[in-house]
């Protein structure tokens, strides 16, 4: 099968145009005769069901948590990227479609990314017309940042929390649509299966979290906004229920995944302090402004940071990068937290963490100017780690924060299961290899609003679909096997708790297909996840029942995907032989560390292929043709 | 640590509920409250038992999931804290702790710690919104908003829609958390429009979902864990009353 | 019923409360007003009470307009109380407030109060069924001023009847009481309100009982008053201050010139000469 990801022809910059005219229309009247499936509430979920039902098409949408505002979208604290040009200081949509394929390592499709560049100018507009408060200057117009990866200051932002003010801005149009029944909603239902009637993706299947019971919905289309699989590390910044399922279960159904190994990696969050932690929380990047990060000289310096005289610090990011020093880009920061930690210098509890220290600025500025720079964050990083920043250093260390990979979808965002569209971070579509910050909310909001309500048009008018309801064989057929797989789980009756296989799943992730990979760790991990997962069906216990909510039980069907999930994820790290954004080869390097990508035999997309639990998937892939950027390494000495 | 926990567990929302003895005493003072009770957890499901249900997901204070009442205060005793960013060295060795679900007749629990609280969507699909629909809309800088007042709209809608507010009031009262909204979209020029609708529409839901009314303690902002200021029921107090008096008939 | 279309509402039945409770309590500023006159003596208090009781149909319309706002509080206050238990639910095995006072929490019990001392103030110093031997018998005191006698009605200078006219030989009587004549200056009469709020307060069950329930009125107002202005929609950082201080300030002096009538009448400091 040769992927064709349908990219417009003529010049980058009219490609969208030129295919908004050339896609179908639907005609208002007949929009309601439409029924659109929408699986997952987070950014581009709810912006494209609110977006669909305003069209006048019918939508459900699915959630598993108890309301769609409460989606994993919503705790993206820093910005939204936008090329308003506000600030007068050169930005335009091309530096924003350069920035972000330049910050994607040239791993991503100009098309898409020019696409995503045009209407993020549109997106804020949006949001400000729903009533986001997006923070504002004294004159009354609004303000901007500068953020990673970019030299203009291009990023909207609410506070601290511009993921939460943007999701309950796409809520409320949602709830909106709700309240004039054109959208129907369903909440603490997790979907677990796509059913596919000939050739086409027609329905979900779902089991609601509450009474257990195992439901089909029928839909002329399905989207799938279900967000990303960094959970699969176990440890990570995102929500405990995020989770792969339900993009894992399409893959199974023949959508083919993209470039999983394409991980991102925060290198400010708080580190782990011991074995029961089940969150890590970030802290924004900004902090590396005026903090400087350090380790001790000798290994296994237990003395408290204060106590350990300057000359006895290591500066590492300032001795390795001078010019950029504390503020080298997100993966170089990661890494060499990671390096310093495996020749354990680490701090921390567990050994894995380095201090952020800003005695130096508290010096140099005043208490003041940091708390008014930072209260906010140095308030919760005592609240949760009981230290007080202002007179000790911050512990921090990377984690798991975002995934670019998802499944494959062309530029109408469809995935190869044709009438299955995912949108959001569940897509690989724009990132490439490494994610800009202040993007995601973009992407999910651009997927959302601009370009699903004419993408599925086109699908709807070109293609003749028949009459289907829940009563169709191939439903029942579905409802059976999430029922089988249901009382499966249930019946094993072993010893170990769901979690404790996720948390041994996590760490044999985190340490061999996490921050620095080689091939002989990818290759033991392809063999331990295996045996992880064989034992999770002989020996899980799920307690309580299968009709009743049921935590222990929707975690282990969880975990099961991620335990089959985590193999594609190493394939593909094992095969993609260069180092590139966020996916770093330990043996594709220079000799100073620097990645070493490799455009001549891996400038493409690798999508993967289903072949049945356990067998080595097959890897298909799309080749990226760049015919506006120049590709050029990264250096950021 | 050691703890002794008296945990509310009720199988569904028709049944009666009943409080559940749990000895802890291996509480490490690092962990957060969800965390302890995940290690509680554990101990069930390997004893075989069902685990303790709970509402919880992004466990970093933002998406308003987590509910529980800790002796006697939603969200327990740290102020301006969730339950997720709560630890446990908040607490001392041998205390007695009361975990209780979120009370309020208008959120039903459906098991154990876990509440409906779907009454809140229906408020805001009653109003807490702007009817615009997506689309190109004039520029986001065409009107300037003092910056006064943009920050007090996010003041407001910093609002996590976690139900403290209702659990904490000694009348069930939802006013907190509507006023929020309602004052939200009050401060700004795009909500100016349909503000009279909104105050009403909004209010008439919060009443027929039973929710009590405010009697002025203040007890929801003391809880609150974003710190949503009463001011804004005051707002909201005066936009209703202007738009019943004001407002003519659709 | 369309007046009571109001109760439907949880916020305007909340204006009501506030707007009605203002309106009392603007009563009761005037009302302890009108008592302190006490400390001044005799003369003045009864001339006012006479003053009251003088101003016929204004003094109904301002009895209904109290009346009706505190049948309205009071059935509002109950349809709130109902509402607000309906909506709590099943109760807390521990609560603990972090910032809800006693005070606000036991509105509706200091209410129950405030209504009991009320009738049973009417019962004393207005009807007089209470403590009804010094009340019947009340003195009347003689002052100066001028009356006209037309018919058989006695209207004093403000053309307000004062009495029937009895006319027995050499002697005029109005209701009972002799009338005597000085030059074109008659001195009638007026019940000596002074001498029996004195008189009553001496009994200690009344003053006890009076002082207590009026602390309950105080506990009430403390809550109540800012809660007016919060209701109303009167917050705003710059004047909370005033809009919280207010409440339990004014509630705190009201309760002190109320209660101190019945002690200043104990300790003998008022009222010696009765």
């Amino acid at each position: 099968m040769t992927l064709d990801s349908k990219i417009p022809s003529g010049p980058l910059k009219d490609k969208w145009d030129k295919h908004r005219f050339e896609m179908k229309l639907i005609n208002p009247a007949n929009r309601r005769k439409y029924k659109i499936l929408m699986v997952g509430t987070g950014l581009a979920g709810a912006s494209a069901a609110a977006s669909l039902a305003e069209l006048g098409y019918n939508v459900e949408t699915f959630t598993y948590n108890d309301s769609p505002r409460r989606a994993h979208s919503i705790a993206a604290q820093g910005g939204i990227n936008a090329a308003k040009n506000y600030q007068n200081d050169g930005d335009s949509i091309w530096r924003l479609f350069y920035d972000t394929v330049k910050g994607g390592d040239f791993r991503s499709r100009e098309a898409n990314v020019y696409r995503l560049a045009q209407v993020s100018v549109d997106i804020i507009d949006q949001c400000v017309a729903q009533g986001v408060p997006f923070a504002r200057e004294y004159g009354g117009l609004l303000d901007n940042r500068s953020f990673g990866g970019a030299q203009v200051s291009r990023t909207f932002y609410a506070r601290g929390q511009t993921g939460q003010q943007l999701l309950l801005g796409a809520y409320s149009a949602l709830v909106r649509q709700i309240g004039l029944g054109k959208v129907k909603s369903h909440v603490r239902k997790e979907m677990m299966d796509v059913v596919i009637i000939n050739g086409t993706a027609r329905g979900i299947v779902t089991r609601d979290l509450v009474t257990g019971k195992i439901e089909s919905h029928w839909g002329d289309a399905v989207c799938l906004a279900t967000g990303g699989y960094g959970n699969v590390f176990f440890l990570s910044t995102n929500a405990q229920a995020c989770n792969v399922t339900a993009a894992y279960r399409a893959y199974k159904k023949g959508a083919f995944f993209a470039n999983p190994c394409f991980t991102q990696i925060h290198p400010t969050c708080i580190p782990v302090s011991s074995d029961h932690q089940s969150k890590l929380t970030l802290m924004s990047e900004s902090l590396r402004n005026d903090g400087r990060i350090w380790v001790p000289k000798k290994k296994g310096d237990k003395r408290p940071p204060n106590e350990i005289p300057e000359e006895e610090r290591d500066y590492y990011l300032e001795r390795k990068y001078p010019s950029f020093g504390n503020l080298a880009p997100r993966d170089i920061s990661s890494r060499s937290a990671k390096e310093v930690c495996d020749e354990g210098r680490g701090v921390a509890a567990t050994g894995y963490g380095v201090y952020l220290d800003f005695s130096e600025a508290i010096q140099r500025l005043g208490k003041k100017t940091i708390e008014e720079r930072y209260g906010n964050l140095f308030e919760m990083y005592e609240r949760i780690t009981g230290v007080d920043p202002y007179k000790e250093p911050m512990q921090i260390y990377p984690a798991s924060h975002y995934t670019m990979g998802g499944l494959w979808v062309d530029y109408n965002l469809q995935s190869t299961i044709p009438g299955l569209h995912v949108l959001g971070e569940a897509n690989f579509s724009d990132h490439g290899a490494n994610r800009l910050g202040a993007s995601a909310l973009m992407q999910g909001l651009a997927d959302g609003y601009y370009v699903i309500p004419y993408t599925i048009a086109h699908f709807l008018a070109s293609n003749k679909l028949e009459k289907v309801d829940e009563n169709h064989p191939e439903f029942k057929k579905a409802e059976e096997e999430a029922k089988d797989k249901i009382n499966k789980l249930m019946s094993i009756k072993g010893k170990r708790t769901p979690s404790s296989f996720h948390k041994e799943l996590g760490k044999v992730m985190w340490d061999k297909v996490g921050m620095g990979r080689n091939a002989k760790g990818l290759k033991e991990a392809i063999e331990e996840i295996p045996k992880i997962r064989e034992e999770f069906w002989k020996n899980l216990n799920v307690t309580g029942e299968s009709n009743d909510l049921n935590i222990a039980l929707e975690k282990a069907n969880r975990v099961a995907d991620f335990l089959e999930f985590a193999e594609v994820l190493a394939w593909d790290a094992l095969e993609r032989e260069e180092s590139c954004g966020a996916h770093f080869r330990e043996e594709y390097q220079y000799e100073d560390g620097e990645a070493k990508r490799d455009d001549e035999h891996f400038a493409h997309v690798a999508a993967w292929e289903y072949t049945g639990v356990g067998n080595k998937p097959i890897r298909h892939q799309e080749e990226l043709v760049f015919e506006n950027v120049k590709l050029a390494v990264r250096s950021y000495k | 640590m050691k703890l002794t926990l008296h945990i509310w567990r009720q199988k569904n929302a028709q049944s009666k509920g009943h409080f559940e003895k749990f000895q802890m005493n291996d509480v490490s003072e690092d962990m957060s409250f969800l965390e302890m009770l995940d290690l509680l957890n554990e101990r069930l499901i390997s004893e075989g038992k069902d685990a303790i249900a709970f509402d919880h997901d992004c466990r970093e204070g933002i998406c308003g999931a987590c509910s529980l009442t800790i002796n006697g205060t939603p969200h327990g005793p740290e102020a301006a804290t969730t339950t997720c960013q709560l630890h446990m060295r908040k607490f001392k060795d041998g205390d007695t702790l009361y975990i209780e679900p979120f009370r309020s007749r208008a959120f039903p629990v459906i098991k154990d710690l876990i509440v409906d609280r779907s009454a809140f969507d229906r408020i805001m699909a009653a109003g807490g919104f702007v009817s615009v629909r997506t689309g190109q809309p004039q520029d986001a800088n065409a009107i300037p908003i003092s910056k006064e007042k943009a920050d007090l709209a996010m003041d407001a809608a910093a609002c996590i829609g976690c139900g403290a507010c209702v659990a904490s009031c000694p009348n069930g009262a939802a006013m907190l958390f509507v006023s929020a909204k309602i004052s939200q979209f009050a401060m700004l020029p795009q909500g100016q429009p349909e503000r009279k609708r909104r105050a009403l529409n909004m209010v008439n839901q919060m009443d027929k979902e039973g929710f009590g009314a405010c009697t002025n303690h203040y007890e929801c902002e003391a809880v609150c864990p974003k710190k949503i200021s009463v001011r804004f029921i005051a707002q909201m107090n005066r936009d209703y009353l202007k738009a019943r008096i004001l407002k003519e008939k659709d | 019923m369309a007046l009571f279309d109001y109760l439907k509402s949880t916020l305007l039945s909340k204006v009501v409360m506030a707007v009605t409770g203002v309106i009392l309590v603007l009563f009761l500023i005037g009302h302890c007003v009108g008592n302190m006159q006490v400390y001044i003596g005799q003369e003045v208090f009864n001339r006012y009470a006479h003053f009251l009781q003088g101003l016929g149909e204004l003094l109904w319309i301002i009895r209904i307009v109290l009346f009706v706002c505190l049948v309205l509080h009071i059935i509002t206050s109950i349809r709130l109380k109902w509402l607000n238990f309906q909506a709590k639910g099943q109760k807390y095995e521990v609560k603990n407030y972090v910032k809800a006072k006693l005070t606000g929490r036991t509105m509706i019990w200091t209410g129950v109060l405030v209504v009991a001392f009320l009738v049973y103030h009417l019962l004393h110093f207005t009807i007089g069924v209470i403590d009804a031997d010094n009340f019947s018998k009340r003195n009347m005191e003689y002052y100066k001023g001028e009356v006209v006698i037309a018919e058989d009605k006695v209207l004093n200078g403000e053309s307000n009847e004062i009495g029937k006219l009895e006319r027995q030989a050499e002697t005029i009587k109005v209701e009972g009481k002799e009338l005597s004549k000085e030059n074109d200056v008659v001195l009638f009469f007026r019940p000596d309100a002074y001498s029996m709020v004195v008189k009553s307060f001496r009994q200690p069950l009344y003053a006890i009982s009076y002082i207590i329930l009026v602390i309950f009125v105080g506990f009430h107002l403390s809550h109540a008053i800012q809660s007016a202005f919060q209701t109303l929609g009167l917050n705003h950082p710059k004047y909370n201050c005033f809009f919280r201080a207010v409440g339990p300030w004014l509630s705190t002096i009201l309760v002190i010139c109320y209660i101190s009538i019945p002690i200043t009448i104990w300790f003998g400091l008022v009222g010696g000469g009765v």
